[in-house]
């Protein structure tokens, strides 16, 4: 008898479902092939025959994939898309502000609170409460903020985990990583071309050398940061939870 | 009155109208289908699942995992309460389009 398991599964590797839908879809598909087999072998058609009348069931894979996916994650997709995006982002982002906060004014939170918080505090002891410039020349300077790169790992931890959680794809985890970062980078390249087209009736203008430089600090290091964090908690929570699995 | 989906509907009637008679996995539902319309309704895997799916979705019809006595697991799918008070109406309206096509054949001929 053929693998279909082996054969589905090769023709719909692409489908654009959770994993663990994926499996349950592929294992569906391949329950039927098998029962469909099984049922002409008993009416007396060969192996080949049998196996030929199965394929014919699917003329088209592209086209099947495509209805599958579509009918699977019609009335999810928002919900899925709140709990395993939106929502894991809107809280990093939030959480990541407010550290941001907290690193740049004088610690008022004592060592009862939260350990995160008294992390930070103490992290910003030591760094300072001002933000390090990285200039070069004058300008562009590049504003970077010590304490709170330090926080961010735990933030992208954070992250990772509750989009995890929700059940969310490898993309949809590592969106929820790097959200802090997002509105940073969609405000400059949102601006961008905007400096750009204006920049030509100031003189000397030394506004356009300072987007990479703005986006290095605000973009690029901290999401370095989230990803030091997140990336390893992505890592350590899909061997923890992901051979445990169990389709339901 | 015959809505606009009846058309669309009648695949999903007799998906429903099988699954009246208790819950059965996908291959049961597309053979007890040819053979109680005698070969001339007909579903192909790749027109039943996106179709059961979407049911599913709709809260009409509700699949679970079953391990059979052969220990195989199957995905099996029984009917929702939404499903069942969904069934009547587009009986009527399936009904209706037949009813309608019928006179509309009766004028033709005469």
């Amino acid at each position: 008898m053929p693998d279909w398991r082996k054969l589905v599964g090769e023709h719909l590797a692409t489908l654009a479902l959770d994993p663990q839908e994926r499996e349950e879809v592929i294992e569906e598909l391949a329950a039927h092939f098998d029962e469909t087999f099984m049922d002409l072998r008993k009416r007396g058609l060969t192996e080949e025959n049998a196996t030929s009348r199965c394929l014919d069931e699917v003329r088209d894979w592209n086209s099947l994939r495509r209805s599958l996916q579509a009918a699977r994650r019609k009335e999810n997709v928002m919900s899925n898309r709140v709990t395993q995006l939106w929502l894991p982002g809107l809280l990093t982002f939030t959480l990541s502000m407010c550290l941001l906060q907290l690193t740049q004014s004088r610690p008022v939170v004592t060592r009862e609170h939260l350990f995160i918080l008294n992390g930070t505090v103490e992290i910003g002891r030591v760094f300072g409460h001002k933000p390090w410039i990285l200039s070069w020349g004058h300008p562009p300077m590049a504003v970077v903020f010590i304490p709170w790169l330090f926080a961010l790992p735990l933030v992208g931890a954070l992250g990772a985990f509750l989009s995890h959680r929700a059940g969310g794809s490898r993309r949809a985890i590592f969106l929820s990583i790097i959200f802090p970062v997002v509105p940073f980078l969609a405000t400059i390249l949102l601006i961008t071309p905007v400096i750009l087209a204006f920049d030509r009736f100031i003189a000397h203008s030394p506004v356009p050398a300072s987007i990479p430089v703005a986006a290095l600090g605000l973009v690029f290091l901290p999401g370095v940061a989230l990803l030091v964090g997140g990336l390893p908690m992505q890592l350590f929570i899909a061997r923890r939870f992901g051979a445990g699995r169990v389709t339901s | 009155m015959i809505g606009a989906g009846t058309k669309r509907g009648t695949a999903e009637l007799a998906i429903l109208s099988v699954l009246e008679g208790g819950s059965l996995h996908g291959y049961e539902i597309a053979h007890k289908i040819e053979r109680q319309t005698r070969g001339k309704l007909r579903f192909t895997l790749a027109s039943l699942y996106p179709l059961l799916y979407r049911m599913e979705n709709k809260g009409l019809v509700r699949g679970a995992w079953e391990v059979s006595g052969s220990g195989r697991r199957r995905r099996c799918y029984r009917l929702t309460a939404a499903g069942k008070k969904k069934l009547m109406p587009l009986r009527q309206e399936w009904s209706e389009l037949f009813d309608a096509l019928r006179q509309l054949a009766k004028v033709a001929d005469a």
